[in-house]
């Protein structure tokens, strides 16, 4: 089940780029700005919100269980009110909130973000990787963000009957049509490396999710062969 | 020209271009001269040991008797040594035909006969400059103990001490700091000597009539002046007459101040040229370095990164402008210079060869002008050093791109599609997340196909990375630039080529052993 409601709220360019790359993911996007003056700049687009409100117009548009909210804000201290306050009114809601430093992420997540993304350690990050591992840094960050043939996707197991109990880590992934299985989560979403010791003792159940990766028409094809494509249900997904 | 002008021109000319001429001189050089040089620090090493032996031996000898091996060692083995590196060091010290050459393509230059006689004059005054410099004369005098059978001559020997002076680098460095005070130190020598010449004949005046003072004659007087004025105040000669202590009080006042005056003058000159000294020394350890990655600016992001590069062991200077941001540097225990990344003096200043020790310039200033500023300055100086900067404003993007950056990292488009894969596919987002972190245990590793490998690998069937547990992902083809994923089994390898590995961290170790494990059997 897709999303369907996404909250951004702060009016700057990490609320638009959020906007720019979620756009076609959820149904409808709604941008908050704390300033007056950001809604008369775009008039149909932002809305005015205060952090003192009882959020009783945001209530109005949500659907609780498939609607997401970012926190954007460019004050550290007022983000962790915003989510804290986002927590405090709806307990289902999934926040994401933007941290410069670690310190303020740590504040989110005891605010009741789901996942706190830390701006200054992402990029420093990305950067210590292109200087330490340049060559699969790019490969990853290719098949990752779409810019080549390279896909990754997660498969849900549907016919698990056709491995004939075989384990994932004897399964020759290759016959599949050329693609590559990196992971394994498990019903109980517990997670696996394909080669890890347990794989080499847990058989394949309907259910299970493979993350795999391979050009696009590879992973249909492999997609029609054992199963669907998987999507996360936002209720029950944790960080 | 005559014949022998034309002779001695051509000569200069092919020792000037002498391919093994000029290598095996600019060995020398680096040995004896150049701090730089990795050889210079045995070099050294091995001097300073040959001047204690001598020293030893010297002072062993005072007393005992030596055998015949240990007095021929000191006379002549290190003596010629010290005498080979005389003679060196006056070749090295400026070029002759150089010299000869300089002035032959000036004459004709200017259209006039060429000189020869005043190529030989520089050339003799050069060469002058060195044998009369203070260090040539203590490398000749430490030589003539060789002349052993002349004691006198022995005493000589002493001077290999003052060599030490050529091979300790903190001598050097003292005397230098000591320089900067060169007439503060003249004032007060000039102070202490009429003090010293006042004080010796005013107390001879005084003590020298009086028969029970041991103050009798004008070097006594000035001997008594000498240890007054030092303090020290042996206490052997003291004056006994009223007008006599008098003059010693004096010369006791005299001598605290010139005591207090120079310990000022020593801690003045040493605070004020310390912090030039410890950069000194910084730039002398950063031209050691082999490879090095340049991060200008020490904000938020470059001290992040700057950590994790650490963590990767990997060697690192940071240049900034802002004296608080370079001690925040220094105490995360990073080498950091407090230079404007954007001048090119800061570059000039670093002693080191952008090309071949610089592994990437990083410009990580939260402002896009310094950041285009400090790309178009190092693009000045170097066309082909990788650069990477951070984009504070999507606007600014192009100008980055002019200024010559090859890598541009803008946060905000980073959050955006950390964002649209979380929200899409968020276990996708956490298997790659996984991949790149340094904290998960599974992890992704390049591993580079050397020739060695190459010797025993030569398909990807041969790599055997499912006997490891290792996914392989795909080689890059260093040939042709290119990914490919997935390899078949029959893919060739090659020098250069990177394969790349996921798997559990211990188990990519070990398959890297493995592949050269094979090597060695």
């Amino acid at each position: 089940m897709k999303n369907v409601t996404a909250f951004v709220f702060g009016f700057n360019n990490y609320a638009t780029e959020i906007i720019d790359n979620i756009i076609e993911e959820y149904q409808q996007v709604y941008l908050f700005s704390l300033d007056k003056s950001d809604t008369q700049y775009k008039e149909n687009t932002i809305s005015y919100f205060n952090l003192d409100d009882e959020w009783e117009e945001i209530e109005k548009l949500m659907n609780t269980d498939n609607t997401i909210a970012f926190c954007t804000l460019e004050d550290d201290a007022t983000n962790i009110f915003l989510t804290i306050s986002l927590r405090a009114s709806f307990e289902n809601l999934v926040i994401v909130s933007l941290a410069k430093d670690k310190e303020s992420a740590n504040k989110l997540e005891i605010a009741g973000a789901n996942k706190v993304i830390p701006i200054v350690k992402t990029t420093a990050d990305i950067i210590s990787n292109m200087m330490n591992r340049p060559i699969a840094t790019k490969v990853l960050h290719n098949i990752l963000y779409e810019e080549s043939d390279l896909k990754i996707a997660q498969i849900s197991v549907q016919n698990a009957e056709r491995f004939h109990g075989e384990f994932p880590a004897d399964i020759d992934w290759s016959r599949y049509h050329g693609i590559i299985v990196l992971s394994i989560i498990h019903e109980d979403m517990s997670k696996e490396f394909i080669y890890s010791s347990q794989t080499k003792h847990k058989a394949l159940v309907d259910g299970d999710i493979l993350v795999v990766t391979g050009y696009e028409t590879d992973i249909l094809a492999f997609e029609k062969t054992i199963g669907r494509r998987h999507y996360v249900d936002w209720g029950n997904w944790s960080w | 020209m005559n014949r022998i002008k034309r002779f001695i021109v051509d000569s200069a000319y092919t020792v000037q271009t002498a391919k093994g001429y000029q290598k095996r001189k600019r060995f020398f050089y680096n040995l004896l001269e150049n701090s730089e040089s990795r050889y210079k620090k045995y070099f050294d090493i091995v001097m300073i040991t040959l001047i204690f032996v001598s020293i030893a031996i010297l002072i062993r000898e005072v007393k005992h008797e030596l055998p015949f091996h240990l007095i021929f060692f000191n006379s002549y083995v290190i003596s010629i040594i010290f005498f080979i590196e005389y003679l060196l060091r006056f070749w090295v010290y400026g070029s002759v035909t150089q010299a000869i050459i300089k002035r032959y393509e000036y004459d004709t230059y200017l259209g006039r006969k060429f000189k020869l006689h005043k190529a030989f004059r520089n050339i003799i005054r050069f060469k002058l400059v060195y044998i009369f410099s203070v260090r040539a004369i203590i490398d000749l005098l430490a030589v003539l103990p060789f002349f052993h059978e002349l004691r006198l001559l022995r005493v000589f020997i002493l001077f290999r001490i003052f060599k030490l002076f050529r091979y300790t680098r903190s001598f050097q460095t003292m005397a230098s700091v000591l320089a900067t005070k060169k007439f503060e130190f003249f004032t007060l020598a000039m102070f202490a000597s009429v003090v010293v010449f006042v004080s010796s004949i005013l107390i001879y005046v005084m003590e020298a009539n009086n028969t029970s003072s041991p103050i009798n004659s004008l070097y006594e007087a000035f001997y008594w002046s000498i240890v007054t004025i030092s303090t020290v105040g042996y206490g052997d000669m003291v004056p006994l007459s009223d007008e006599g202590r008098f003059v010693a009080m004096l010369v006791i006042i005299a001598g605290i101040s010139v005591l207090a005056f120079t310990t000022s003058l020593f801690v003045s000159a040493f605070t004020e040229k310390l912090d030039e000294i410890r950069e000194v020394k910084t730039i002398e350890g950063i031209s050691k370095i082999n490879k090095f990655y340049i991060i200008c600016g020490y904000q938020e992001v470059a001290r992040e990164v700057a950590l994790a590069l650490l963590k990767k062991h990997k060697h690192l200077i940071i240049l900034d402008e802002d004296e608080k941001r370079v001690q925040t540097a220094h105490e995360d225990g990073f080498i950091a210079l407090n230079y404007n990344p954007g001048s090119v003096e800061s570059y000039e200043k670093l002693h080191v060869d952008i090309n071949t020790q610089v592994e990437t310039i990083l410009c990580l200033m939260n402002d896009d002008v310094e950041n285009v500023y400090t790309a178009l300055t190092v693009r000045s100086i170097n066309k082909e050093i990788p650069m990477l900067s951070l984009l504070i404003n999507e606007s600014n993007r192009k100008k980055l791109q002019y200024a010559g950056i090859n890598e541009i990292i803008y946060p905000q488009e980073l959050v955006g599609m950390i964002v649209k894969e979380l929200v899409g596919r968020p276990v996708a987002f956490e298997a790659i997340h996984e991949l790149r972190s340094d904290n998960s245990h599974i992890n992704i590793h390049e591993i580079v196909i050397s020739k060695r490998v190459l010797e025993n690998y030569g398909l990807v069937s041969e790599l055997e990375n499912q006997r490891y547990r290792l996914v392989l992902l795909g080689i890059y083809k260093n040939r042709y630039k290119n990914f490919y994923f997935n390899p078949l089994d029959d893919t060739l390898l090659e020098e250069g080529d990177y394969v790349l590995m996921i798997g559990n961290r211990v188990f990519l170790q070990e398959f890297e052993r493995h592949l050269n494990k094979k090597n060695e059997t």
